[in-house]
């Protein structure tokens, strides 16, 4: 059986504030027939504009959506309803699902089995060492040779705005010419980092930040060009994962297909919080998690142009057994949920000091030096405030981000109190996302 | 050179470029700074320390029980948009129980509370410690600090020490408290300390006095019709109003007097020709609102403040017959003075036969509730669907019963065959008003949408209620 979301798990599922707000429009039980819940599934009918209702079902244990309704958001905002509907307890238990949710669920069940088996045959030809083809291999090439020639360029121009000074930098199209190039030269991570420097423009320390951004990105130029001869020279037993961070940040695709292949942790993961962020109408969604028992941080990455789908299959304050899969890299972060064994119960995610959590982020930093977010769990931490807001013990607190305000919510929660608190950490402070209150009941920050 | 020292220098040089600050070492200046940059950057980032903030002080434990989680996901709910107008219910029914709210929702509700007075006093009570503790951080919502307490409500051992040092409003609830219990020691615990009381705090604290009204109060109150401030004589003349033999009242009979008599089976009018000191004294204003004559209006006024017992005896018939007389000239005004007479002396005799002659929603609230139920229902069932039947719906005190719930879902039943698109206000008054827990007469009544919306209303209460119990 799962246990019912609250009301801000579920809106916090939804893709944008304004499907938030019609799902509430359409959450009364006086809008529904033919409503019904099972241990994991929950669907119902809907008067709409036409003759016949929409037919909404969601599947709740991993969870998934459908609607017969037009609406290209997901989930829409009548499987939001449905579930707006069933977190205030408005949803009878039935024994079986309705005939149509029966059947949606056989098909979601076929569709599981089919994608394993194509798993398996993908991965067949990779373990016996079957050699590409020599067409996919000039590609990789020429693929190659562009993006190093891109990084050249974007390691010259940064030498060139060092050299004459950043000052005439401040525009927020300053970049935007380079980055298409290094979209051309296939390094699109780049691309995507040069496109996001206009934020480090406001605020007085600007020239402080974009100094930090360039020397990172030069680093990066440095480390792609010379660590192939690095791992080359080295001996046996020399890890490569550092090699493939490099070629992550710089944007060389690794396909599902070789994630999933690859090795997977199987734990309860806490899922800590989430957060949107759009950029030239793509939305990507970050989805952190930590394993429960493995203390393993994760992140589940999405994107979408605003308006679509996008991931909502993680549920803020819930917990899962799954495996994982990692991508590749020295510390990895980012993973794609490979399988699911079910859900279980939600608690409180377990948590470390403020001094273990700085120590934690200082390993991630080494093995990846272009981290600039990470899912920390605080045990026993009350919000202290002089001036700026932070979050901490007698030991001392770790600053909140500048976004993050006032944490009045956190604040009122806590009452002077310690709590649990999970949050985002970044260089320029912590993101609150979630704590749980004295009866262990989520609260989405 | 410090590290921070050496970061400022470097970023300076990068500011205005190494070519014209170069970076000494290294191969190329500007590669020295880039690497140098780096490796500072990933320091600071990596390097991090704990920094020591000033701690919050602790919230004191509360004493109040904190509602269900039921209860807690229904007010978010609300607050998050759903059915809004239901926040006040919400919050008088869960602080008139005693309740306290879930922590979290308090910077939601307190924020409510800064844009929205009326809920205030709910607020009081339901935000509890960790309320006034979260007051005492914001600017924004110390109006929480002058709100009565749960616990000063529940008059506790201290008390003396409420009434001295207690907020305004948890003393207005002490001195409450008192009055319910002993009238003339409530009247004495305020007489002592009445000269140093704000002017805005005298005339709340007045208001109070309302309650176990007698005879005995005649001499602070008419003390008070001298006071400095406004609103305490208004507030003390309303109170001598309503006080059976009051020096006021003879006052005020003696001066009707010579404005009203009887000649020929109609009443005749004289109104007076000036506004003097003692008529300003007991309450009269002389100053008219725009577009008012000045001699009806101190008419009326003075019909207003004369004890409604008075016209009996001076004019020798009954208020049935009164209000049915004939009224030379300066009827409108006279009716209006009997009126608010009527509604300022709770006199149902009079507010009876007043609504037979205008139907309005003041005169319905000043009847017992048995009464006020079946007239409205009367008039629903006579009357179409305008502003005035909103009005007196608005006027029967909630919730609505059996009775008037039948004829108003009728007259919903009716209008939405006919007029459906002026059905909104009705709907949602409906749904407001009448006992949630007769939402299955609704739902059974008849499957046409706005019925329906009625009963979905009424579910939604009468569960919220029962979350709440």
């Amino acid at each position: 059986m799962i246990e019912r979301w609250n009301r801000d798990q579920v809106l916090a599922l939804a893709p944008d504030t304004s499907s938030a707000k019609a799902a509430q429009g359409v959450s009364s039980p006086g809008k529904w027939s033919g409503i019904g819940a099972t241990a994991d599934a929950l669907w119902g009918e809907c008067k709409g504009s036409g003759s016949t209702p929409y037919r909404a079902c969601v599947d709740l244990s991993e969870p998934a959506y459908r609607c017969s309704c037009p609406s290209r958001k997901f989930p829409c905002k009548h499987a939001l309803g449905l579930l707006l509907l069933w977190s205030a307890d408005g949803v009878p238990a039935a024994d079986e699902p309705a005939d149509w949710v029966a059947e949606w669920l056989e098909q979601r069940r076929e569709r599981a089995v089919k994608a394993t088996a194509r798993a398996a045959e993908a991965e067949a030809p990779r373990a016996a060492g079957t050699g590409a083809d020599p067409a996919e291999s000039r590609r990789a090439g020429q693929r190659e040779q562009r993006v190093a020639a891109g990084l050249s360029e974007l390691e010259r121009w940064l030498a060139d705005q060092v050299r004459q000074g950043l000052a005439g930098s401040r525009r927020h199209d300053h970049w935007d010419d380079l980055a298409r190039r290094l979209v051309d030269a296939q390094a699109p991570a780049v691309a995507g980092a040069l496109a996001r420097l206009s934020s480090v423009l406001s605020g007085e320390d600007w020239p402080a930040r974009l100094l930090g951004e360039y020397a990172l990105l030069h680093l990066l130029c440095v480390a792609h060009r010379r660590l192939p001869e690095v791992v080359g020279e080295a001996r046996d037993g020399v890890d490569t994962g550092l090699l493939q961070r490099v070629r992550e940040r710089v944007g060389f695709p690794v396909t599902k297909e070789e994630v999933l292949a690859g090795e997977t942790v199987r734990d309860v993961w806490d899922v800590l919080g989430r957060r949107d962020e759009e950029h030239d109408r793509l939305i990507a969604r970050r989805v952190w998690l930590r394993g429960r028992n493995t203390g393993r941080a994760a992140l589940v990455l999405s994107f979408a142009p605003v308006g679509q789908a996008l991931d909502a299959s993680l549920v803020t304050g819930t917990a899962l057994d799954a495996d994982l899969a990692f991508y590749p890299g020295t510390s990895p972060l980012r993973a794609l949920v490979a399988t699911r064994h079910g859900g279980a119960p939600a608690a409180p995610a377990p948590g470390s000091t403020p001094q273990e959590v700085l120590e934690e982020v200082a390993g991630a930093l080494a093995g990846d030096p272009w981290a600039d977010s990470w899912p920390v769990v605080l045990d026993a931490v009350t919000p202290a405030g002089n001036g700026s807001w932070s979050l901490g013990d007698s030991s001392g607190g770790l600053a909140l981000h500048p976004s993050a305000g006032t944490p009045w919510r956190l604040i009122a929660a806590s009452g002077g109190h310690p709590l649990t608190v999970a949050a985002e950490w970044t260089p320029r402070g912590l993101r609150p996302l979630t704590t749980w209150d004295e009866e262990g009941r989520v609260i989405v920050l | 050179m410090n590290a921070s020292t050496a970061w400022e220098e470097l970023v300076s040089a990068a500011l205005v470029g190494t070519d014209r600050r170069p970076v000494p070492g290294g191969s190329a200046p500007e590669t020295e700074l880039l690497e140098r940059a780096a490796v500072h950057t990933l320091r600071m980032r990596a390097g991090q320390r704990l920094a020591g903030g000033e701690p919050l002080s602790v919230a004191p434990a509360e004493e109040q029980p904190v509602v269900s989680r039921a209860a807690a996901d229904r007010l978010g709910r609300i607050l998050g948009g759903e059915r809004p107008r239901l926040l006040a219910e919400w919050l008088e029914t869960a602080a008139g129980r005693g309740y306290r709210v879930s922590p979290h929702l308090l910077p939601e509700l307190l924020d409510q509370g800064a844009r929205d007075r009326s809920i205030r006093p709910h607020l009081g009570v339901l935000a509890g410690h960790r309320g006034r503790w979260l007051a005492g951080l914001n600017p924004a919502w110390d109006f929480l600090l002058q709100e009565v307490t749960a616990v000063a409500s529940a008059a506790s051992d201290d008390a003396r020490e409420v009434w001295e040092f207690g907020t305004s409003g948890d003393r207005r609830a002490h001195l409450g408290a008192v009055r319910s219990a002993d009238p003339a020691g409530a009247r004495q615990l305020l007489a002592k300390t009445w000269e140093k009381e704000a002017p805005e705090d005298r005339a709340a604290f007045l208001e109070v006095l309302a309650a176990g009204l007698s005879p005995d109060d005649e001499p602070f109150l008419e003390a008070a019709l001298d006071d400095r401030r406004r609103e305490v004589r208004h507030q003390a003349a309303d109170l001598l109003t309503r006080l059976p033999d009051s020096r006021l009242g003879r006052r005020m009979a003696g001066r009707v007097t010579r404005y009203l008599t009887v000649e020929g089976g109609g009443i005749q009018v004289t109104p007076p020709v000036v506004c003097d000191a003692a008529m300003e004294r007991d309450g009269i204003r002389a100053k008219p609102p725009r577009g008012t004559g000045e001699r009806g209006w101190w008419l009326q006024q003075a019909v207003a403040r004369t004890p409604l017992g008075v016209w009996t005896r001076l004019l020798g018939r009954p208020p049935a017959e009164l209000v049915r007389m004939e009224i030379a000239d300066w009827g409108r005004e006279v009716m209006a003075g009997w009126v608010r007479a009527a509604v300022l002396q709770g006199d149902p005799e009079w507010a009876r036969e007043l609504f037979a002659w205008d139907p309005l929603a003041d005169l319905l609230a000043a009847l017992p509730g048995a009464e006020q139920e079946s007239l409205a229902a009367d008039f629903v069932r006579r009357h179409g669907l305008d502003g005035q039947l909103i009005m007196v719906l608005g006027g029967a005190a909630a919730p609505w019963g059996a009775h008037l719930t039948r004829a108003v879902l009728q007259k919903i039943l009716e209008v939405s065959g006919t007029q459906p698109w002026n059905l909104g206000e009705l709907t949602r008054l409906a749904g407001e008003r009448i006992d949630p827990a007769l939402y299955g007469v609704a739902e059974r009544l008849s499957p046409e949408p706005p019925i329906q919306e009625v009963a979905a209303l009424l579910r939604f209460r009468d569960d919220m209620l029962k979350e709440l119990a």
